[in-house]
This record gives C-alpha cells, structure tokens and sequence, in this order.
C-alpha cells in the first residue's frame, strides 16, 4: 500500500442540475414538509438498484458530510450538494460495474481503487468485501461501495493528520487511537 | 484494562422454545437454535437478526441493529465463515443476556434507552479508563437523538474490545503507546 498515494474524492463534472429541477425532487423527498431531508427521508428516496433499502450508515455519512449546523437533516441548498455528491458517485460507479450487474466484484473494485491512488494488497481487497458486501454476494452494490470508500478515505485522512513526518508510520496514545478511529469505523 | 462485560454470566434462556429431539439434546437452547439456523446449522447475521428482533433484545419490537448482529458474529467467529454454530451461538447467548442485564441496571427509568451521562458510567464500570473527552467521542458515535439503545450499547462493547485487543497487540512495551504503520493502521482497523 502506498501511502503517499492520495485519495481524491470524485470530481466527476456532471454539470450542476437546475434549480427548478432541484426543488421538486427535494420536496418530493422532503415527506414531512419540515424544509429539512433527514436520515430516514433521503434512504427512502434512493435505491442502489437492487431492490434493498439503501445503507442507513452511508445515508448518515452523507447526511453528516453536508448538514453545517448539525440539525440532523439538510436544507434546500446543503441537498444541492448531496445530490451532486451522489450523482457523481453514481457516474464512477457505473464505470466500474461493466456488465451493468448493479454490483461491483472485487477485480473491479481494485480497478476504481486504484484509479483512485490506493495500492492496497490483493488480500485486503478480500477484507473489504467481507466488510462491505453487506448482501454477502461476494460483491459490494452502489451504496456500500461509497461508503467503502468513505471509511478508507476517512482513515486515510485521520493517519495523515498524524503522521507529521510524513514517514508513513504514526505513534499514539491507546485514547488517541480510540478518537481517532471510533467515528470512522 | 479487562473487559469484564464479555465474560459476564449467562441470564439463562426464560423463553418458550421448547424444541430438540428428547434424549439427544440436552440443551434447552440447541432447539431454539436449530429453529433459527434452519437446515444448514449455521447462523447467519440475518438469522441472528430475525432472532434477537423476536426475543425483543432491542425493546418495543424494533428490528435488531443487523450491523450490532455481524459484529458480534465476528467477535465469535473463529473459523472466518461468517456464520455461528452452536457452541458460539451459545456462548453469544449467555454474553447477550450478560449485556442485556447490564445494561438494564444502567437504564434505570426503564426507558429501553441510556442516555450519554449513564453510558459514560457504563463504559468505566467495564474497566475502561477514558478521559471526559474520548467518552464523548465514542457515545456520539453511538447514540441517536442523545440516547442510546440497547443494539448500539452492544455494537459499542464489541466495537470497543475489538479496538482495544488491537492496540494492545501493538503496544509492545505495555505504556499506553503503539506504532502503527499506515497498511497495518488501515486493515486491522477495518477488519473490526
């Protein structure tokens, strides 16, 4: 694994969708009219393509990744962004998945891994279906492939930010260690 | 730093599931559990989900954290399969009821909920010494709208063992420090 190797998160250029567009969907998802999609409203309103609810825990990344003052929901112009940030993942998901199966197995997610500059060992790719493959298919579907790649990105960022020297190693405290992994995983 | 939760008592099984075939199983539980493995033997996450969800682990009938029931399995599992035979599923069993009694006496308006000042309690009383601040850190992560649930009580535990057997293992000189390398920081901790 090469650490030096960074993560970028997508920037697929999808061009940003209208406003009017915008609005109607997120009334649409917005069921109880309180001008703020929650955790329970964005899972209903997407579908990683196999017929199974959408990963609560992907759901709660991407509702924290975008919610600024910590209400538990996103308004209108904060669901702009979670719409953009799906989109995206969508577009390099269907990338990877070539036969259009709605999952992507372990070949193709060395692929798009590596597209993203991990090198990870051919071994821990097992690991990370077995962790992420939550409909134990050998594969890992839409949602569950975001948020392999939230937690690596995640982890990632937090051992960064450690190693000062930049050597690739990190000393800590046990309570460190706690902190600094026990939101991510 | 023990973790004495993992080894607490059995509750013993007080349910209705009479089962087994007389003479050749013993055990009041090996017929609940073959109910739930179905032909296979095994228990899965989902089995163990339907399981727990019906014997209302989770309080008010609400679907067991189905990721709390995969941890768990992994905890035991020690054969890498995924699954739970028998003797784990009993082990798990006595562990849960352990947990579940635990966590009773923390809750003590009965309210099916821990709220975060009475799981700080409970963490410490496990054995664990946390500053105010990595207490904080870990109950946010586990609690929904400032409260805590039994599911997430447990999938807390198990998470905070695994984390800890972790660092222990790197920690060579026993002082509260480890090194880790960044593959090694990455698997081990996503492999919990």
């Amino acid at each position: 694994m090469a650490y030096h190797n960074q993560y970028r998160p997508p920037h697929y250029n999808s061009a940003p969708p209208d406003q009017a567009f915008l609005w109607n969907i997120f009334q649409r998802v917005d069921k109880d009219r309180s001008g703020s999609i929650s955790d329970t409203e964005l899972q209903q309103a997407l579908s990683n393509g196999t017929w199974t609810p959408f990963n609560p825990v992907t759901v709660r990344s991407i509702i924290a990744m975008f919610d600024r003052d910590n209400k538990g929901g996103v308004n209108f112009n904060e669901f702009a962004g979670v719409w953009k940030y799906i989109t995206d993942w969508q577009n390099i998901f269907r990338t990877y998945d070539r036969d259009n199966s709605g999952f992507i197995d372990k070949n193709e997610l060395k692929q798009a891994l590596t597209g993203f500059g991990y090198r990870l060992s051919d071994q821990f790719y097992n690991t990370l279906i077995e962790k992420f493959d939550r409909q134990r298919k050998g594969q890992v579907a839409f949602d569950d492939f975001i948020q392999c790649c939230i937690v690596l990105q995640r982890l990632t960022d937090v051992f960064r930010r450690y190693d000062t020297d930049q050597d690739g190693w990190i000393q800590v405290s046990y309570e460190q260690y706690l902190s600094m992994v026990f939101n991510i995983v | 730093m023990s973790f004495p939760g993992y080894g607490a008592p059995a509750g013993g099984y007080a349910g209705g599931f009479p089962g087994g075939f007389p003479g050749q199983q013993q055990d009041p539980l090996f017929g609940y559990f073959s109910a739930i493995a179905g032909q296979d033997g095994q228990i899965s996450a989902e089995e163990l989900q339907v399981c727990l969800t019906q014997a209302n682990f989770s309080g008010g009938y609400k679907p067991f954290n189905l990721e709390t029931c995969r941890l768990m399995i992994g905890m035991l599992d020690r054969d890498m399969s995924g699954t739970m035979g028998f003797p784990e599923f009993k082990e798990l069993w006595a562990v849960i009821n352990g947990w579940k009694q635990h966590f009773m006496s923390i809750d003590k308006d009965r309210s099916g909920t821990v709220d975060p000042q009475e799981m700080h309690q409970a963490v410490s009383s496990m054995g664990y010494r946390l500053s105010p601040q990595a207490m904080n850190c870990i109950v946010k992560r586990y609690s929904t709208q400032g409260k805590i649930t039994f599911d997430d009580y447990v999938a807390c535990c198990v998470k905070l063992r695994a984390l800890t057997d972790i660092f222990r293992r790197r920690d060579q000189g026993q002082n509260g420090t480890a090194s880790f390398q960044y593959d090694d920081f990455i698997q081990c901790t996503m492999s919990t």
